[in-house]
């Protein structure tokens, strides 16, 4: 009996998996019956809901479980205030919007087969316009290609390597099929990001002679080595360039290696996640206490000051965007992300909001331009590449010819004993 | 009900309704796309073909042999580099699709023989202190060797299959055949595998390895073999992933995969084919459908009740180690088991208790 | 030359750390032939508690100095109780998942205790969160150099007290009546339980006492690093466990040697090849020695096993 029972266990708990997950998005299984196939998911096939109308969804792909949740989380609360707000407000007569959160960590890392699967489920979905997310840069990689071949638009928060716009993949396709191009992003470059650090440092920090780490990961060594270039551009000298490893915990070996360099700077491409607080804590046993460390938006935030402890003073980061207590609109943003969460901003919640925010204008320009009715993919798309001169609440933005946001201001904070002090910030609008 | 029926394919004899009801799961899985036309959800369904694959592979080293693999994920990043490498913009080859699954398989195979030769004198848990050391440096090495491999980035835009003019795109329909073909065919092989002299010589190593040798096994090419066949599947796997994903990077194939195979296996019931499979879909269930659902209800309990801690609760590292635990503790032959596993696993206890405890 | 001995003091200072460790692996593995896969998570496990007694104790993480005696007091204080707890912790794994096993074939236990490992692990990821947590460094820190070359205390203090644990552990091990329980269990166990041994509490000793000197290193480490993570077990005990095979699985002072070789190779491997390259380093020593010198370098020497 054994055997026979655990087999029907097993399919009935399939079974039972298949159809929750299909309840969810029960709508799609009678709109997209006719076209299995990617590209043809898009039609509008738009749910009605009894209180406020047609229901659009806005799919939020994020890492929210492990070690990516205290980043991720904050990240998503973002997203969904945009969402509830635009209800309110009424943003989209007519249409109510709703927030599609999957996580795309697996094992509590952040995984780019899932966030494939997550697009996938999204492209399922006709309800689905759009798409808030990925965080990750290497999970960006794995999507890109499937939302445009989907036709779903992917509006990134965080992503910052330059690659995933610039990099000889994205040039070919721009070339090929330039009408196919689905991904977007509100934060700015490596590109811009790592020079904009190297250019301070350098002039205004007097720092010459630099030894550059990172953490051998796609965000990490982008920066890293576009902090490099730039650097040595301007006339520093690079006296090292190291690779940690993930899960490293001592660096003193690492460290001493560096002092025997004699460097006046440091720095650090990666995350506090990925060692960015714990080198700076272990620099002053190797004697390298005094030596500026730098990095960029990875370390920007409180795990840093809280691993860096003591040491949390005379480092200085770049962070891709503006700094959002400096506009009156930002303020109103901190104001009921406070109410509504109970708890203070994310680095990412920001941005979150505003991908949520140009999705949702795309959304209502897209049911302006079709006559009042719900918009396809095709229609949303093209109303975000028009994005122009969109006022948010990290500035006003439009979306250039790579989807990359214009907004190129580039903010550098400095620790102080323990906390993070907005230095400058510099808007490199005119860079290529 | 004791009309039997012989099955082709050396698949033996069974009851008719046993008969049918394996024609009817198998019509059910082949139907599956077309009762379900939700992408997502077959998308969903498809990766877990490479993950069934997975545990058939590893189930050959473990389950059948009784070679304990820490770092089977190894395997499966060999092989999804082989076929990334050259069917990809990496090199600007662009092998086909269908003669690299074999080679990927083959790469891979080859790989299993490199790490098996030099382990073949080791115990037991020697060599799992051995293939988790390897299942450590093969990724770290993927990943260092960056002017090859892509470093950090991976290699991306990784070509996709084409059947006959037939490109298979993003459609996840075309992939979730080929896997259904593959498992398929693989659960045939096995199973004609693990009765013939060679699956017999498996057991009896895993049993006694003194006493088949003395029997006549031949402990290096049995051992060798059992690497080879299961690392090749592993190839196989990779192989399509890299297809169906198009990128492939170092962070995919790290501890946490090989151990994630290993609970299937230990799950279903080492050795048993059957075990396998249904461990493999339950395991497959628990990642892609129910951990996520799991933080998801834990996420919206904290927020109702304005707990922090149960609001950001993380279980699963918690849910994985009570499988581990509780199912060697009291059913260490797993779900599925057959009466010689059972007699192994439960050496030193009476007798009647094992018996009693396996009673179908 | 003197950043050769620089990169030693930095090596042997991790390697002290791997080497308390290792002891652990290499007491179990000597009597009941268990990887004990999880003895790394009570490793950290170790840092856990400490800082939850060091709160307790209204020590913080704000960076505030305790100096003199009442510093040495309280580390103590800490460092005992929290291997007093990692003991227990160790008594109790091994009695609900190992002891059942005893008897099984070998995998069995071995997969228990990644079990083990993995549950360990997501209770402290709900306990302290899923980031690096501070670890108070609340003794003070004097700097001594001589010729180029520098040593602080708390490297001293890793080195001093890894030393001295493994002196305390070969006394106790040779001249006491437990000691030489544990040896003629680690031996024939069967045989031993027939001259009256109770081979049950011996093991549950050898646990404890494995445990504890793993909750010690969890608190060494603490200090050094200022930091620890829920994660750390996982490859601190890889390679602990790499460094009880190099010295020799089964024996004291092999483990001994073999932690602070493995913590000087890493070093050296940072400061000659290149850092991303260490854990292919240590790993590929695991495996090389694993399959031709399987005794490890101080196994033949010592047959006996502990």
């Amino acid at each position: 009996m054994h055997r026979r029972y655990i087999i029907a266990l097993t399919l009935a708990l399939i079974a039972a998996g298949c159809s929750q997950q299909s309840s969810q998005t029960s709508s799609s299984t009678s709109t997209s019956a006719s076209s299995a196939a990617t590209s043809a998911a898009a039609t509008s096939g738009t749910t009605s809901n009894a209180a406020g109308g047609t229901v659009i969804k806005i799919g939020v792909d994020l890492p929210v479980s492990g070690a990516d949740a205290s980043i991720g989380v904050p990240t998503q609360y973002g997203a969904q205030l945009a969402v509830k707000q635009a209800n309110e407000k009424h943003l989209v007569p007519g249409f109510t919007f709703e927030a599609d959160v999957l996580d795309d960590a697996v094992n509590g890392v952040h995984d780019p087969a899932q966030g494939a699967k997550n697009i996938q489920s999204f492209g399922a979905d006709p309800a689905v316009l759009g798409v808030v997310g990925p965080f990750n840069s290497n999970v960006a990689r794995a999507e890109i290609p499937l939302s445009n071949s989907l036709q779903l638009a992917l509006i990134s928060p965080s992503n910052t390597n330059p690659t995933l716009t610039k990099g000889p993949d994205a040039v070919a396709m721009r070339k090929d099929h330039p009408d196919q191009i689905a991904y977007f992003r509100v934060c700015t470059t490596d590109d811009i990001q790592g020079p904009a650090g190297a250019a301070y440092e350098y002039t205004k920090l007097h720092v010459k002679n630099a030894y550059v780490v990172d953490d051998n990961e796609t965000y990490g060594k982008g920066v890293a080595d576009q902090w490099e270039g730039a650097f040595k551009k301007l006339g520093g000298t690079s006296l090292g360039h190291d690779h940690i490893t993930k899960g490293q915990q001592d660096f003193h070996a690492l460290l001493t290696r560096i002092a025997n360099t004699h460097p006046d700077i440091v720095f650090f491409g990666g995350n506090s996640s990925t060692g960015g607080g714990l080198i700076r804590k272990q620099m002053p046993d190797a004697g390298l206490g005094s030596v500026i460390y730098a990095g960029a938006d990875g370390i920007s935030d409180n795990q840093f000051l809280q691993d860096a402890g003591s040491t949390a003073d005379n480092v200085y980061v770049t962070v891709a965007s503006v700094n959002a207590a400096k506009l009156p609109a930002a303020a109103q943003f901190l104001k009921d992300y406070q109410a509504e969460y109970n708890q203070p901003v994310g680095p990412y919640s920001a941005n979150a909001y505003t991908a949520a925010m140009v999705m949702i204008r795309a959304i209502g320009e897209a049911v302006k331009a079709n006559g009042g009715k719900a918009p396809t993919r095709e229609q949303v798309l093209a109303q975000l590449r028009m994005t122009k001169d969109f006022p948010s609440v990290i500035g006003t933005f439009s979306f250039d010819a790579n989807g990359d946001t214009t907004n190129r201001i580039i903010s550098i904070y400095e620790a102080v004993k323990g906390k993070w002090v907005f230095v400058t910030q510099q808007n490199f609008a005119g860079s290529p | 009900m004791d009309a039997r029926v012989r099955l082709p394919l050396g698949l033996g004899e069974v009851a008719v309704w046993q008969a049918l009801g394996l024609l009817a799961i198998v019509a059910l899985f082949a139907l599956y796309p077309v009762i379900d036309r939700n992408i997502g959800h077959v998308s969903a369904v498809a990766d877990a073909g490479y993950f069934l694959l997975l545990v058939f592979g590893l189930n050959i080293v473990v389950g059948f042999a009784g070679l304990l693999d820490l770092g089977y994920a190894a395997f499966f990043a060999i092989g999804a580099y082989t076929y990334a490498m050259v069917a990809s913009t990496q090199f600007n080859l662009h092998l086909n699709f269908w003669p690299m699954l074999i080679g990927s398989a083959c790469v891979a195979a080859l790989f299993g023989v490199i790490l098996g030769f030099p382990t073949l004198r080791l115990r037991g848990d020697y060599l799992a202190i051995v293939t988790l050391g390897f299942g450590e440096i093969v990724p770290q090495v993927f990943l260092n060797l960056d002017k090859y491999t892509g470093g950090p980035n991976g290699i991306s835009n990784v070509d996709q299959p084409v059947f006959f003019g037939h490109a298979f795109g993003f459609n996840p329909v075309p992939y979730y055949y080929l896997y259904l073909v593959v498992a398929l065919i693989s659960l045939v092989l096995l199973n004609n595998l693990r009765r013939s002299r060679l699956g017999r010589a498996w057991m009896a190593i895993r049993e006694d390895e003194l006493a088949a040798t003395h029997m006549g096994v031949n402990p290096v090419t049995t051992k060798l073999l059992a690497f080879a066949m299961g690392a090749s599947f592993a190839g196989l796997a990779g192989c399509i992933y890299a297809a169906k994903l198009t990128l492939i990077s170092p962070d995919e194939f790290n501890f946490s995969v090989s151990v994630t195979i290993l609970s299937a296996i230990v799950l279903g019931g080492m050795g048993s084919l059957l075990g396998a499979f249904i461990g493999g879909l339950l395991l497959a269930l628990l990642n892609f459908m129910v951990l996520p659902q799991v933080t998801n209800w834990t996420h919206a309990l904290g927020t109702a009740l304005h707990n922090e801690a149960i609001q950001n609760a993380d279980l699963h590292y918690i849910i994985y180690g009570l499988i581990l635990v509780l199912v060697m503790l009291f059913r260490p032959e797993g779900l599925i088991s057959n009466a010689s596993r059972r007699a192994e696993l439960h050496h030193g206890q009476p007798a009647t208790s094992a018996a009693a405890a396996g009673v179908e | 030359m003197a950043i050769f001995l620089q990169q030693l003091i930095n090596g042997i200072a991790q390697g002290g750390m791997y080497a308390l460790i290792a002891l652990g692996y290499t007491m179990v593995y000597g009597i009941v032939e268990l990887i004990n896969f999880a003895h790394g998570d009570v490793f950290t496990l170790g840092s856990f508690l400490c800082i939850a007694i060091l709160a307790l104790l209204g020590v913080s993480a704000s960076g505030q100095i305790i100096a003199g005696w009442q510093g040495a007091l309280i580390a103590l204080l800490v460092v005992v109780l929290a291997a007093l707890l990692c003991g227990v912790i160790g008594v109790l794994i091994e009695r609900f998942a190992y002891r059942r096993l005893r008897n099984a074939p070998r995998l069995a236990p071995l997969i228990t205790a990644i079990g083990v490992s993995f549950l360990l692990q997501g209770v402290m990821r709900n306990w302290k969160g899923p980031s690096e947590i501070s670890f108070p460094q609340f003794l003070p820190n004097p700097t001594f150099a001589f010729g180029g070359v520098h040593i602080d205390l708390r490297e001293l203090l890793v080195v001093i007290v890894s030393i001295l644990m493994m002196v305390a552990l070969q006394f106790f091990i040779y001249n006491t009546k437990l000691g030489k329980a544990m040896r003629a269990s680690a031996q024939d166990r069967d045989a031993a339980s027939l001259m009256g041994i109770n081979v049950n509490t011996t093991i549950a000793w050898t646990f404890f006492i494995g445990s504890a000197l793993a909750g010690v290193a969890g608190f060494i480490s603490g200090m050094y690093f200022g930091t620890t993570m829920f994660t750390n077990g996982y490859q601190a005990g890889l390679k602990a466990f790499t460094a009880a095979v190099l010295g020799g699985i089964g024996n004291i002072a092999g483990a001994m040697l073999g932690g602070f070789l493995i913590g000087i190779v890493e070093a050296m491997t940072a400061q000659y090849i290149s850092d991303q390259w260490t854990n292919v380093v240590v790993f590929s020593i695991l495996v090389l020695i694993l399959v031709l010198r399987p005794s490890g370098l101080l196994g033949e020497q010592l047959p006996e096993k502990v």
